[in-house]
């Protein structure tokens, strides 16, 4: 029953275990501008084998609450070929990449001051200065495009294009920026 | 800074920007080689700045750097200001090179990348911000037209160009569909298409003014009686009417009771209009809300609604039946009394209005605040009916963890936010009385002051100043009413601006405008590479193309979420296709009236909704005209008949919201009645039944064959044993479509349809069932 079972999940190529990727199983390597994983793991069989994978995808599984721990390392068809505990587990210079290509997918103005913000009609205009420069940005439904992160002390915009705005901790925003977004809080 | 010129079609050579001209000429490429020219916000190394990807027949050019102005700023019409283009990186490819081009969608910017032809390694050109996905992607179809054919094709649709932004002002329409610019809308529109709203009411309105006038008039009548007139006329012996304080009585009487008469006719008319106009303004939001696509109440919380068409009728109603005629009359009060007070003694006046332009001042804070202390105060309680609406509808889950105590918490904490809001809006109001007051009490002693020394002075008589005095208190009372006037006035625009965005909200499915018949309909179904995404972030469905013949069954398999609902949402129209197309007969289904698209198209589905009333009706809801022969042959067919003839009221059973409880498997089958008896050519079985026990399915499953007898079938399953007479099967995963066949096909295949096949076989091995 139990070997009935196994085989069976086999059979889903759904692999129980995660493969956790460390400086002991893993190499990466940068070729032209994308990092490649060499990875030695057991494959959907349970084979330990090591397979060079051309480009790698990383996604974080908290992306709040732990941006460098649990990445979750895909290839190219979005499938997972482990995750990355801690970018402490990679040998340095690994890590450092890792952590590069992190903050460049998630790459996300941080807003240091709202300069004005216009609401009409369930559409709101912002123009915000940002770590970035100034940006100017429309929200649809205010309330819902704001994603209160941390108990609402964080802040995370969406705009209606997709794009994103972080404000770190709405408290320290000065009187006149916390006064503009207080509204849709 | 994002413009206006630079959202253009990639494929237009001619769109090349005219600072960029000079980089081009430095490096000798002519102009006319250009054969696209993309825009985006983020270069290679994610730095913001002005980056540009041209391409020529040989080769793919980056370009990024800073774009200035060079000439001032207008908003003129059709004024473009001259630019400079300073350069920082200048990167040249081969185009040769690549063999495919990707654009990489990352949490909330874009790549775009290219795959070489000799070694699989990628090169990364260019990054942008969300904004320009929609560009960067027909980049990569026409940068790989280009390697390719050597030319670029313009999109069968046409390359049109979408305005997005507003001709007026230059903002960013936020729905291109929509063409209305909100920046260009202002307040006093909002009150114009309410007030035509409300023009229906005009006879009760001015009625209602009417009534409000006369009861002013008689106000500004009755200080001269009691005062100026008694005490200067009948108390004064060289009065003309001196001694005759009985004629002055009943002259006060007299006026008293024709006020009393007019306020008692004025509050008849207000109940009359009232009750009307708060059900009609109901009436309207609900029909608008109704009209929209499935996909505006996915973006907001059913409970924000519900508040909002009850909230905001009451709050607009009031506007317009108290607010509005108040207002007038008190600004007409406030003239005959100042015409009044002026002649009576013009110094004294201006003495008394010395503290207006201050209190004018204060009022003009106020407005503000009290606005924003409103919409606080609204978005807060919008919230808690939000999650009120939401335990109740998720009690079992609730229950289920006892999370109980968890949930009171976030209530209260919620609904504590409530309090506060309001608690600080009423505050705000009570101070704001008496300080106004203040102001008031000023003008007060200064008249009486002044108005003591003119009487002592003789340049006044006693009665005067007295009835100066009352009409002086009686032109700060509706002065001060502005005041208040002030949070009625922020309350029902904002309320007013709410319901305009409802009621402007366009659908995003639309119905064609001159609809192509179906006629007799066949009921040949075909997908034409149909894409399909909800947000701009995810693709649902990634070119999904099969053709299903007149009365054949399709079956579709897949995992859980993989976008097999999404397909049978997108035949219906409940969504729209993104790309691609859906035919029916051969006739998009965008061109088929809703109407008829739904009478021939009938989901079943594991999610089944029974409306409060009896079970006739329910099932009758497809078809109110069928004969009751025709609803209990139905129920037959659908195997409904049996249980339904077995409850006490038989087919008049109330079932619904607070009434008789059926199973799943019942609702499922009355579901089905209802399908039944719409007789549809095209029927799609949606997990019709997924959530069943053996036993209901097996009975379920029968009634399905005698309803998909004839029809055009499009069954929705991961159990594979539902499929079993399917003539063809698609396979959906992650949105694409990578197999599809017929089940042998698929079979031998040996891919996912038969992992999935040989998966459920073995649980059947397992509980002793040979396959």
């Amino acid at each position: 029953m139990d070997e009935n079972k196994n085989q069976t999940k086999k059979s889903l190529n759904e692999i129980v275990a995660i493969v956790y990727i460390t400086k002991d199983n893993a190499v990466f390597e940068k070729k032209s501008d994308f990092l490649t994983l060499t990875l030695t793991a057991p494959n959907e069989e349970g084979v330990v084998e090591t397979k060079t994978y051309e480009r790698i995808f990383l996604h974080r599984a908290f992306p709040f609450d732990n941006p460098f721990s649990y990445i979750s390392v895909l290839d190219k068809d979005n499938k997972e070929i482990g995750m990355i505990s801690d970018l402490s587990v990679l040998a340095e210079e690994d890590a450092e990449a890792i952590r590069n290509e992190l903050n460049r997918k998630y790459y996300t103005p941080v807003v240091k001051s709202i300069i004005s913000m216009k609401d009409k009609f369930g559409f709101s205009y912002w123009k915000v200065m940002t770590d970035e420069g100034e940006l100017s940005f429309t929200l649809h439904d205010t309330f819902h495009s704001l994603m209160k992160v941390d108990g609402g002390s964080r802040i995370f915009i969406t705009d209606i294009d997709g794009n994103r705005y972080e404000i770190p901790d709405i408290e320290a925003l000065d009187r006149k920026s916390y006064k503009k977004i207080e509204l849709f809080l | 800074m994002v413009e206006k010129q630079w959202y253009f079609d990639p494929s237009q050579p001619a769109e090349v920007p005219e600072c960029l001209h000079d980089v081009l000429e430095k490096r000798g490429i002519p102009l006319s080689e250009i054969k696209l020219c993309l825009m985006t916000d983020l270069s290679p190394d994610m730095v913001r700045c002005d980056c540009w990807l041209l391409a020529t027949d040989t080769h793919i050019l980056v370009i990024c750097g800073s774009m200035m102005l060079t000439s001032p700023q207008s908003r003129k019409k059709g004024y473009t200001p001259d630019r400079s283009f300073a350069e920082i990186s200048y990167t040249v490819f081969e185009l040769k090179e690549f063999a495919e081009f990707f654009v990489e969608e990352q949490i909330a910017s874009i790549r775009l990348t290219a795959k070489r032809k000799e070694e699989s390694t990628y090169q990364l050109l260019l990054n942008g911000s969300n904004t320009y996905r929609p560009s960067c992607q027909s980049a990569a179809r026409f940068l790989k037209q280009l390697v390719e054919k050597g030319e670029i094709e313009p999109d069968k649709n046409g390359n049109k160009r979408d305005e997005v932004f507003c001709p007026k002002c230059g903002t960013r329409y936020v729905d291109k569909a929509r063409k209305i610019c909100p920046k260009c809308m202002d307040k006093n529109k909002i009150i114009r298409r309410m007030g035509s709203f409300l023009l229906r009411y005009r006879a009760h309105m001015i009625m209602i003014l009417i009534a409000l006038v006369l009861s002013s008039a008689i106000g500004v009548l009755s200080p001269y009686i009691s005062s100026g007139f008694y005490f200067d006329e009948v108390l004064n012996i060289s009065g003309k009417f001196y001694g005759q304080i009985l004629m002055v009585l009943a002259m006060i009487v007299g006026t008293r009771l024709i006020s009393v008469a007019i306020s008692m006719f004025h509050n008849i008319v207000t109940s009359v209009v009232a009750a009307k106009l708060s059900y009609d303004l109901k009436k309207t939001i609900f029909t608008a809300i109704e009209r929209l696509s499935i996909s505006f109440y996915t973006n907001r919380q059913t409970g924000g609604l519900m508040a909002q068409v009850t909230n905001d009728a009451n709050t607009i109603y009031w506007f317009f039946c108290d607010g509005v005629p108040y207002f007038l009359v008190n600004i007409v009060q406030i003239a005959v009394m100042l015409v009044i007070m002026l002649v009576m003694n013009p110094l004294l006046t201006l003495l008394a209005l010395i503290t207006v332009p201050l209190v004018f001042i204060s009022i003009r804070m106020l407005f503000d605040k009290m606005g924003k202390l409103h919409a606080k105060r609204w978005a807060k309680s919008r919230g808690m009916n939000a999650i009120l609406s939401d335990v109740l509808s998720g009690m079992r889950v609730v229950k289920a963890f006892s999370k109980e105590k968890d949930e009171i918490k976030r209530f209260r904490k919620s609904s504590l936010s409530v309090a506060e809001a309001e608690q600080n809006t009423s505050i705000f109001a009570t101070l704001a009385f008496p300080g106004v007051n203040l102001l008031f009490s000023i003008s007060n002693l200064i008249v009486l002051g002044a108005g003591g020394w003119m009487v002592i002075k003789g340049n006044m008589t006693y009665g005067m100043l007295l009835t100066f005095i009352s009409y002086m208190n009686m032109i700060y009372s509706p002065m001060y009413s502005f005041v208040d006037m002030v949070s009625w006035f922020t309350d029902s625009l904002n309320a007013m601006s709410r319901l305009i965005e409802v009621m402007d909200a366009e659908p995003e499915v639309v119905e064609a405008e001159n609809p192509k018949s179906l006629g007799d309909i066949r009921g040949h179904v075909e997908f034409r590479h149909v894409d399909f995404s909800y947000d701009k972030n995810r693709k649902i469905i990634d070119d999904v193309s099969f053709d299903l013949e007149a009365g054949h069954a399709l079956g579709i398999v897949g995992h859980t979420g993989a976008g097999k609902s999404t397909l049978a949402n997108l035949l219906i129209r409940l969504y729209d296709v993104t790309a691609g197309e859906i035919l029916i007969d051969g006739i998009n289904v965008k061109d088929i009236s809703f109407e008829e698209l739904r009478k021939h198209v009938a989901i079943v589905s594991q999610e089944t909704y029974l409306f409060m009333g009896t079970i006739l009706d329910n099932i009758r809801y497809a078809r109110p005209d069928a004969t009751y022969e025709e609803v209990i042959e139905a129920a037959k067919i659908a195997g409904a008949h049996d249980f339904i003839i077995k409850l006490p009221d038989g087919y008049s059973t109330m079932i619904g919201f607070g009434y008789k409880d059926l199973s799943g498997g019942e609702r499922q089958r009355l579901s089905i009645a209802r399908s039944i008896l719409r007789d549809p050519k095209i029927l799609i079985l949606d997990e019709a039944t997924a959530a069943m026990d053996t036993e209901t399915e097996r009975k379920i499953q029968t009634a399905i064959e005698r309803l998909s007898k004839g029809r055009t079938t499009i069954t929705i399953a991961h159990r594979l044993s539902t499929l079993r007479d399917a003539d063809k099967l698609i396979v959906i995963e992650n949105g694409k479509m990578p197999e599809a066949g017929t089940h042998l096909e698929l079979i031998n295949k040996k891919g996912i349809y038969y992992n999935l096949y040989k998966l459920q076989l073995d649980a059947m091995k397992n509980i002793g069932i040979e396959g």
